[in-house]
C-alpha cells in the first residue's frame, strides 16, 4: 500500500510545483518534490521517493536514481537541521579544521552524526562556494560565514530554540 | 539501399551503409574493436571508453571547400586531436580509421586496467567465468598487471538480490548500464538505474516486488561480467561443463529459439537441465528470452515426472510395464463404443499427428484439441495469417498495427517486445482495442475502449478503421479470445480477416492476423490432427498432454498420457509417460506459422516415451501395420499428408543463415552468452490467402457472447502444471482471477 501522506499534508505546494510545468511533463517536477519529501521526512525515504513517482507519473526506481545522483539530497536519516562545514583545502587554510573539532565538541557529536535530540546533524562537504568567507557553513538551505566560537554558539541556541 | 558511405578502416576500404556506427563497419570487415557498454540491440552511450580509436575526416581547405590532396594526390586526412568512441561515432564518407596504432593500444590497456581496479578476483567461483567478456577482452587487450595497490579495491555487497530472480554482485559491476538501457528501452520496464555516482555508483532497484519485469533474465545475458546472475543458475555449474542442445520454448505462440544447457549431475545420476538460454534468430525472438521461458524448465525434472506406465487396480494406480498398459488400453477400446483423443497444444507436430492417426485407425475415433477455442479459429489464421515472407523488424512507418482483445506483453511476451520496437522506435501506428488496460496502451496512437462482454460495439464500430487501413503500407492484427467463447472467437476472427481482406492486406507480407493462442504449437497440433469439436462423452477417453485441464467429455474410461504426475492424471485408469519436449527431436508450429525443429537433450526418464512412439503402439496393439523409427519419418509423412506443409522438410527447417549483427557466444566481442544458431531458422509455411483467391468471411455467431465471460484472463504466470514445478517462480504464479 502506498502511503499518500504528502499529498494530504502538502497538498497545495504540490499543486503549486506541478503548476510549474506543463501537465504531459509532470516528471519535471521530479527535484522540487524530492525537496519536499526531503522537508517532510528528514531524508528521501523509499516511501516518500515512492508517492514523488505517482504524482510525476514515473517509475519509483527513476526517482530513487535521481536522488542518488544530487548530493544534496539526504539518503539516510538526518537531524531537523544539517550543518554542512566545508572542509576543503581554502577552507581548512583559513581555519576551517579547527572551526569543526569546536563544533564538535560543542555539539557533543562527531561529524557525520546527530545529536542525541534529533535537532542537528553535523557533517562536512566539499566546495560551497565561499572560501573567501570560510570558516563557512550551510545549515539546510541557509549560508553562514566568517564563523568564529560566539557565531556558531549562537546559531545553534537560535535552532535550538526555533520549535519551543 | 540506403545510400552507401565509403570509408578506410586500418586501410581497408568498405562501404556501408549512412548511419552506421564505427564499430559496426569495423565488424563488418572482420575487425572486431572492443566494446563493454556497446550493445547492437542498444543505443550506444560511449560509457566504457573500451572502443576508442583514431578518427580522422578528409581535410578541407576553409577557402575553396574543397578536399586537399598531397602532392601524389592523395586525400589529406585531418586525424582527431583524440581517440573517439567508435560505438558513438557514425561514419561519413571518406572517414579514415585507424584500430592498431599504439595510441590505440595504450587506451584499451589503460581502459581494462581501470575496469579492474576494484573488479574482484573471484573468476574462479564467478558463474561468467568461461563466458565473460571481461575475461576475453582483458586477455586479447589488457595491459597483464596492474599498477594499482591490491590492498586499496574497494569491497561492495556482493549478493544483493535485485528480486527474487536476479542477483546483483556490486563489485563486478562495471557501470556499463546495459542492463538499465535494456530495462528502458527493450522492455520499458525502468525498474533498473543507477544510485550516487562516480566510485560509489551502482545498480539498484525501488520496483515492488524487487525488479519487477517479464524480461529481467536478459539482462544476465546481456551484462559483460558476472554482476547478474540468475537465481535459477547461479553457483549451479560452470559454463564450460554444460552441454548445449538446441531447443524452441513451447510455453506462448512466439516460438523463441533456446537452448538447453544440460550437465550430468552424480547427485541425482542424471542428466539435468542446468538453464534455458537464448539462441539467435532475428526473425523470432532475436536473442531475448521471457522469464517464464527461461525458468519454468524444472518439470523436465520434476519429483513427480512420469517414468513408469501405471495401471488402476483396486481403485488405486501401481505401476506396470508397458505392454500391461497397452493391453488394458487395447481391451478397453475394443469394448468400447468410441473413443475420443483430445490432444493438448503443447506437444510436437510429430506426436500430435500419430495421436490422431492411432485414435483414427480404431474406427470409432474422434480427436478434439484442449484448449478447445483456438480450433474454432486456427483456420482462418491459417487462411489469413501473416504472410510468410513476413519480417517484423520491416514494420514500421506506414503501417497499422492493430491490437484486439489481446495482451500482448502477458500472452506472447517476446511479440510485445517486437512490436513496441516497431510502434516506438519505427514508428508504425498503434491502434489498441481492448476492455482494459494492457502495456500496449502506452504506445497506442489510437485507443478504443470496449465494456466486459461489449466487443460487438468495437466491431460495429471498426468500420471507421477502413480508411487508415486501407491506406496503410501493411496491416498486423493481433488478437486474442479473452471473455468470448468459442463460437464469439471465431466470429472475432472472421470479422479481423474481412478488415485485411477489404483493405487489400490478406494474404501480404508483413501483413495479416498473428493469434495469440495459449501454448506453444496450437496452430501445430490443429493443422496436423484437423480437430473436430469435443464430443460429450465416449467409452474411452485419451488425453494425451493436456495438463490439468478440465474440458474432457465425460469418460466410462480415462487414459491419461503427460510428462509429470498432474490432477487429471491422478484420477485416470490408465497413465502413460511421455517424454518431455527435452528428451526428444520433433518440431513445433509458432503462432506466426514459423516450423521449427527441437532436438533432444535429455535422456529418456525411465520408461517415459515420446507421445508419437506411444500413440503407434497403441494403434499397433489394437492391429495397426504402421510403424515410425523417428520423428522425421513422421515429419515425412506431415508433408505429404497436411495441406501448407508439403514446402516443408526437415532439412530446410534445420537449415541456418549468418545472423547479423553476429552476437551468438561464437563472437568473442559483441557475443555475450547467447548461443548461436546451429539448429535451424525455421520456415514459415505460406498463408493461404497468399496462394488462393480469399473470400470475405460470413461472420456466423454474434461476438458479444456473454458465455465466455467466465473464462479467466490468460496471464504469463498463471498456475499450471508447469509453473508450479519451478520452485524458483513460486512467488510469481498467480492464481486465475475471474472478473
Amino acid at each position: 500500500m502506498l502511503n499518500s501522506m504528502l499529498k494530504e499534508k502538502r497538498s497545495a505546494e504540490i499543486e503549486q510545483i506541478l503548476a510549474k510545468y506543463p501537465p504531459e511533463r509532470k516528471r519535471s517536477a521530479v527535484m522540487p518534490l524530492l525537496y519536499l519529501v526531503q522537508e517532510e521526512y528528514g531524508y528521501c525515504t523509499d516511501d516518500g521517493m515512492r508517492e514523488v513517482a505517482e504524482i510525476c507519473g514515473i517509475d519509483p526506481t527513476e526517482v530513487k536514481s535521481v536522488a542518488g545522483f544530487y548530493s544534496m539530497y539526504r539518503k539516510h536519516a538526518a537531524g531537523k537541521y544539517v550543518i554542512e562545514v566545508c572542509d576543503d583545502l581554502p577552507c581548512v587554510l583559513r581555519g576551517a579544521d579547527k572551526f569543526i573539532d569546536y563544533a564538535e565538541q560543542k555539539l557533543g557529536i562527531k561529524a557525520g552524526e546527530t545529536t542525541q535530540d534529533g535537532k542537528i546533524t553535523l557533517t562536512t562537504v566539499m566546495c560551497l562556494a565561499a572560501c573567501d568567507r570560510a570558516p563557512m557553513c550551510q545549515v539546510n538551505l541557509n549560508y553562514h560565514y566568517d564563523l568564529t566560537p560566539e557565531k556558531f554558539d549562537q546559531l545553534v541556541d537560535e535552532l535550538k530554540k526555533r520549535d519551543e | 539501399m540506403a545510400d552507401l558511405v565509403n570509408v578506410t578502416i586500418d586501410g581497408v576500404a568498405v562501404a556501408v551503409p549512412k548511419g552506421t556506427l564505427v564499430v559496426d563497419a569495423a565488424k563488418k570487415l572482420g575487425n572486431d574493436i572492443p566494446v563493454f557498454c556497446y550493445h547492437p540491440k542498444l543505443k550506444p552511450v560511449g560509457m566504457c571508453r573500451m572502443c576508442l580509436v583514431d578518427v580522422g575526416t578528409p581535410k578541407v581547405d576553409p577557402a575553396t571547400k574543397q578536399v586537399v590532396k598531397d602532392d601524389a594526390g592523395n586525400v589529406v586526412i585531418a586525424w582527431m586531436p583524440k581517440l573517439t568512441t567508435g560505438c558513438t561515432t557514425p561514419v561519413s564518407e571518406g572517414m579514415a580509421v585507424r584500430t592498431a596504432t599504439q595510441q590505440v593500444k595504450d587506451a584499451r590497456e589503460d581502459v581494462l586496467e581501470f575496469l579492474l581496479t576494484s573488479h574482484p578476483l573471484d573468476c574462479p567461483v564467478c558463474d561468467k567465468g568461461g563466458e565473460c567478456p571481461l575475461q576475453n577482452l582483458t586477455l586479447a587487450h589488457g595491459p597483464g598487471q596492474s599498477r594499482f595497490d591490491y590492498e586499496a579495491k574497494q569491497h561492495n555487497d556482493k549478493h544483493v538480490p535485485l528480486g527474487d530472480l536476479i542477483f546483483l554482485d556490486r563489485e563486478r559491476c562495471i557501470q556499463c548500464a546495459r542492463c538499465i538501457r535494456f530495462q528502458d528501452d527493450i522492455a520499458d520496464d525502468h525498474v533498473l538505474q543507477f544510485f550516487e555516482r562516480g566510485r560509489h555508483m551502482e545498480i539498484m532497484t525501488l520496483s515492488e516486488p524487487g525488479f519487477d519485469s517479464y524480461f529481467s533474465g536478459n539482462t544476465t545475458d546481456i551484462c559483460p561480467v558476472g554482476a547478474l546472475t540468475s537465481a535459477d543458475f547461479r553457483f549451479k555449474a560452470r559454463p564450460w561443463e554444460l552441454d548445449a542442445a538446441q531447443s524452441v520454448c513451447n510455453h506462448c505462440p512466439v516460438g523463441c529459439n533456446t537452448t538447453l544447457n544440460t550437465r550430468l549431475e552424480t547427485k541425482t545420476g542424471g542428466r539435468e537441465i542446468k538453464r534455458v538460454m537464448p539462441r539467435q534468430n532475428e526473425q523470432v525472438n532475436e536473442i531475448w528470452l521471457c522469464d517464464k521461458g527461461r525458468f519454468v524448465h524444472h518439470y523436465t525434472r520434476a519429483d513427480d515426472k512420469l517414468t513408469q506406465p501405471m495401471v488402476r487396480r483396486d481403485g488405486k494406480l501401481v505401476e506396470a510395464t508397458w505392454d500391461q498398459a497397452f493391453g488394458v488400453i487395447a481391451e478397453r477400446v475394443r469394448a468400447a463404443e468410441s473413443v475420443a483423443g483430445v490432444i493438448g497444444d503443447r506437444i510436437a507436430n510429430e506426436d500430435a499427428f500419430a495421436v490422431a492417426r492411432a485414435v483414427r485407425s480404431t474406427g470409432k475415433g474422434s480427436v478434439s484439441m484442449s484448449p478447445a477455442i483456438s480450433a474454432a479459429y486456427a483456420d482462418i489464421v491459417r487462411a489469413c495469417g501473416v504472410g510468410a515472407a513476413t519480417d517484423l523488424k520491416q514494420i514500421g512507418k506506414g503501417d497499422v498495427i492493430l491490437v484486439v482483445n489481446a495482451d500482448v506483453e502477458e500472452q506472447a511476451p517476446v511479440w510485445f517486445l517486437r512490436l513496441r520496437q516497431a510502434a516506438v522506435d519505427r514508428g508504425a501506428k498503434l491502434v489498441v482495442a481492448h476492455h482494459r488496460s494492457t502495456k500496449m496502451h502506452r504506445y497506442a496512437a489510437q485507443i478504443m475502449r470496449y465494456e466486459i462482454g461489449g466487443i460487438d460495439a468495437w466491431v460495429a464500430d471498426s468500420a471507421k478503421l477502413l480508411p487508415d487501413l486501407t491506406a496503410a503500407r501493411n496491416v498486423l492484427i493481433a488478437f486474442g479470445d479473452e471473455k468470448l467463447d468459442a463460437p464469439a472467437a471465431r466470429s472475432l476472427a472472421q470479422h479481423l480477416a474481412n478488415l485485411l481482406i477489404d483493405s487489400g492486406h490478406a494474404g501480404k507480407a508483413n501483413s495479416g492476423l498473428l493469434a495469440m493462442y495459449p501454448h506453444g504449437n496450437t496452430q501445430g497440433v490443429f493443422d496436423v490432427t484437423a480437430p473436430m469439436p469435443a464430443v460429450a462423452e465416449a467409452g474411452v477417453v485419451w488425453a494425451v498432454g493436456v495438463g490439468d485441464r478440465a474440458d474432457l467429455p465425460q469418460a466410462s474410461f480415462l487414459v491419461v498420457q503427460d510428462v509429470v504426475m498432474t490432477e487429471l492424471a491422478s484420477q485416470a485408469d490408465v497413465v502413460l509417460p511421455a517424454s518431455s519436449f527435452a528428451e526428444r527431436d520433433g518440431s513445433y508450429t509458432s503462432g506466426d506459422r514459423r516450423v521449427q525443429r527441437f532436438y533432444r537433450a535429455l535422456p529418456a526418464a525411465g520408461q517415459a516415451r515420446p507421445d508419437w512412439w506411444i500413440a503407434q503402439e497403441v494403434a499397433r496393439k489394437l492391429g495397426a501395420e504402421w510403424r515410425y523409427e523417428g520423428a522425421g519419418q513422421i515429419f515425412a509423412d506431415i508433408v505429404t499428408q497436411i495441406p501448407g506443409y508439403a514446402s516443408l522438410s526437415y532439412e530446410a527447417l534445420a537449415k541456418g543463415e549468418e545472423q547479423w549483427p553476429p552476437m551468438g557466444r561464437g563472437d568473442l566481442y559483441y557475443g555475450g552468452t547467447v548461443y548461436d544458431n546451429e539448429g535451424g531458422l525455421g520456415v514459415r509455411y505460406v498463408a493461404e490467402a497468399e496462394v488462393g483467391t480469399v473470400v470475405r468471411y460470413e461472420v456466423g455467431a454474434p461476438i458479444a457472447a456473454l458465455s465466455g465471460l467466465e473464462r479467466p484472463e490468460r496471464m504469463l504466470y498463471q498456475d499450471g502444471e508447469l509453473i508450479r514445478r519451478s520452485h524458483v517462480m513460486a512467488s510469481h504464479v498467480v492464481k486465475p482471477a475471474v472478473a
